[in-house]
């Protein structure tokens, strides 16, 4: 197994002017993982990536990889490999041309440069374009194009800033599933920018989550979804998000508009809470929650209901039994292993 | 119906006298620099005459021939452009791309210098040329014509080097080339037809240069715009000789400006729209 491409970041700080962009990131990224960086724009993740890439200097703390200190190096000299969300091809270049620039850069025989490249187009099923102009190539080409650049040279890191974003939704699906069966076969450490909490879950084996240029939470992808540490994350993990809703808990059931649900969670004492439960893990079941059905959103094999309770708003998803209509009361409930709780003030889990 | 024909005709009609004022000076010229002496000064002028190179045989063979000032003009022209490129093109990347403090100021300066009127500096730039004991030199007229073409050709330029996103530069830098590999493999080739475009205008300007050219050239040194006025004298004007000088000087003008014309049109609409002008 490949061990090139362990990733350590130390207390990493990044201050542009009196803006804290970064507000001290650590983590560890272990050889041939596909890490993803995930939050929403402004959260950090970008500028984690360029400092990771040598783009951009931290204002303070150490970027390690492979054991070696690499805060002050040149991007050039990082050995790392980069999708750019734009792609950045060099339009003036042949689509074969851009592929072996990296090698050129590397100072590698004329000899070897050929095959490399070829190996690499035919890696990204682009090998018959190989005299196109970035100018003549479609969308989802260009982006192969991009990747093929990107792991022709074999470098040890291989970061990707949003790359299927300007891709449309049904080539994103595909290069999707297609970027992970790459990263597996190369091996290769693999650092994933991305906005979108599903493309996070499906690619990654490990994702930190950003909110405000701090990590919110570190995980494999399942645990985060499982056990959002805050209320933050909670909220953008998932989709419909989780319904979040204010409530007291007291002697293992939780209160909510006046209503008990009962909940696995111990805790000494009744405090305020801020109840969580999953739109998926909601139950249209007798003795819950009365609710009134407000809208019904029907995609075929699932349905989301907009239910309110009170004066919240809740979100079912319901993929068996039959479907209420809109105006209808129902009752709602879920698995008492199914609510999180989280502190009413810190907001974090409890 | 009538009103769209007679507003086509009067669009034909005022552009035809714009174009007859425009090319009157060009057909003026080769038609006299084609007649003979006695030909020129014909009162009403003759039209159809018997064609002649007389005149170009004279000024570019015979004793007072202006082919050492068309060579003049060549160095001086060539000279100009090839320092102000080596100059400008590094100087309009560093405005384009790198945070320099004072780089407003610095844009500002280089428009200004374009907005002065050269009767205003020409006696300072002859004083200082002639302490230098550099006046009616070829580096002392180059070191002169920089002063306008240098800020001029920064300025055209920086708009080519900003149209290129800095990603593709990061993309480079990732792919492991140095800032000045960069500039060379990625940027520059992107940025040809402006450069192409300000060495046309560079070359252009230092060719048709007149005012500088009279008062810091000497005999030695001795361009063809400046060269014409050998044909005109207190006693006669040489017409015919003087009208071949000013077709064979607008020759070089008028050769380059059909070559560059493409990149020249595209040139002058980079930055109209977005993402337009390049490529």
């Amino acid at each position: 197994m490949n061990m090139r491409g362990q990733v350590h970041f130390d207390r990493i700080v990044k201050m542009h002017g009196n803006f804290s962009a970064l507000k001290g990131i650590d983590f560890t990224i272990q050889p041939g993982e596909f890490f993803a960086l995930l939050g929403p724009s402004g959260s950090g993740k970008s500028t984690t990536l360029r400092i990771l890439a040598g783009l951009d200097m931290p204002t303070s703390g150490t970027v390690v990889i492979d054991g070696k200190d690499v805060t002050a190096l040149d991007a050039k000299d990082r050995d790392v490999a980069m999708v750019f969300q734009s792609y950045a091809l060099y339009p003036h270049m042949t689509v074969f041309e851009n592929i072996a620039f990296p090698l050129e850069m590397a100072k590698v025989g004329k000899a070897e440069i050929e095959p490399a490249v070829r190996e690499a187009a035919r890696k990204v099923k682009i090998d018959h374009l190989l005299d196109r102009k970035p100018g003549q190539l479609s969308g989802g080409q260009q982006q192969r194009c991009a990747l093929a650049r990107a792991i022709v040279r074999k470098a040890r890191l291989f970061l990707l800033d949003e790359p299927l974003s300007n891709l449309d939704a049904k080539l994103r699906l595909e290069t999707r599933i297609e970027l992970k069966k790459l990263q597996r076969s190369l091996g290769v450490t693999a650092v994933y920018v991305t906005h979108d909490q599903e493309e996070a879950m499906t690619l990654a084996d490990r994702m930190a989550v950003f909110m405000e240029g701090q990590i919110q939470q570190i995980g494999r992808p399942s645990e985060v979804f499982a056990k959002p540490n805050s209320v933050d994350v909670a909220a953008f993990i998932g989709s419909p998000p989780m319904n979040l809703i204010e409530g007291r808990y007291a002697d293992g059931h939780v209160e909510i508009e006046g209503h008990r649900l009962r909940t696995s969670h111990q805790i000494a004492g009744s405090r305020n809470v801020i109840v969580g439960i999953r739109p998926g893990a909601m139950r249209l079941e007798a003795g819950g929650l009365p609710a009134t059905v407000d809208l019904v959103e029907d995609l075929g094999d699932t349905a989301v209901l907009d239910l309110t309770l009170g004066g919240a708003t809740l979100r079912a998803r319901v993929s068996d039994g039959p479907v209420p209509k809109e105006g209808q009361a129902v009752s709602v409930t879920a698995r008492p292993e199914d609510i999180h709780l989280f502190d009413a003030t810190t907001r974090k889990r409890l | 119906m009538i009103d769209k024909r007679f507003r086509i005709a009067a669009v034909i009609g005022i552009s035809l006298v714009f174009l007859l004022a425009w090319v009157f000076p060009i057909v003026w010229s080769v038609m006299n620099s084609l007649k003979t002496e006695q030909d020129v000064l014909a009162y009403p002028p003759k039209f159809l005459f018997a064609p002649t190179l007389a005149a170009y045989r004279d000024v570019l063979f015979g004793s007072g021939s202006i082919l050492p000032n068309l060579l003049s003009s060549f160095i001086i022209s060539i000279g100009t452009t090839i320092v102000t490129m080596i100059m400008a093109v590094p100087a309009a990347y560093a405005l384009a791309r790198l945070r320099v403090p004072g780089k407003r100021f610095a844009g500002f300066y280089v428009l200004a210098t374009q907005m002065l009127p050269p009767v205003g500096i020409i006696i300072p730039y002859f004083l200082i040329l002639r302490n230098i004991g550099w006046m009616d030199t070829y580096q002392g007229i180059i070191l002169i014509y920089l002063s306008f073409s240098l800020p001029f050709a920064i300025w055209l330029l920086v708009s080519y080097f900003e149209d290129i996103p800095f990603e593709m530069e990061e993309a480079a830098y990732i792919d492991g080339a140095s800032r000045w590999k960069t500039l060379w493999r990625i940027i520059i080739p992107q940025v040809r037809g402006g450069i192409a475009v300000t060495v046309v205008f560079v070359f252009l300007n230092a060719w048709n240069e007149f005012l500088f050219a009279v008062v810091l050239s000497g005999n030695t040194v001795r361009p063809v715009t400046i060269a014409m006025f050998n044909f005109v004298s207190v006693e006669q004007t040489l017409w015919t000789k003087l009208a071949a000088v000013s077709v064979l000087a607008m020759l070089p003008v008028i050769v380059l400006g059909i070559v560059a014309q493409k990149h020249i049109v595209k040139g002058l609409t980079v930055g109209a729209v977005k993402g337009g002008g390049r490529r």
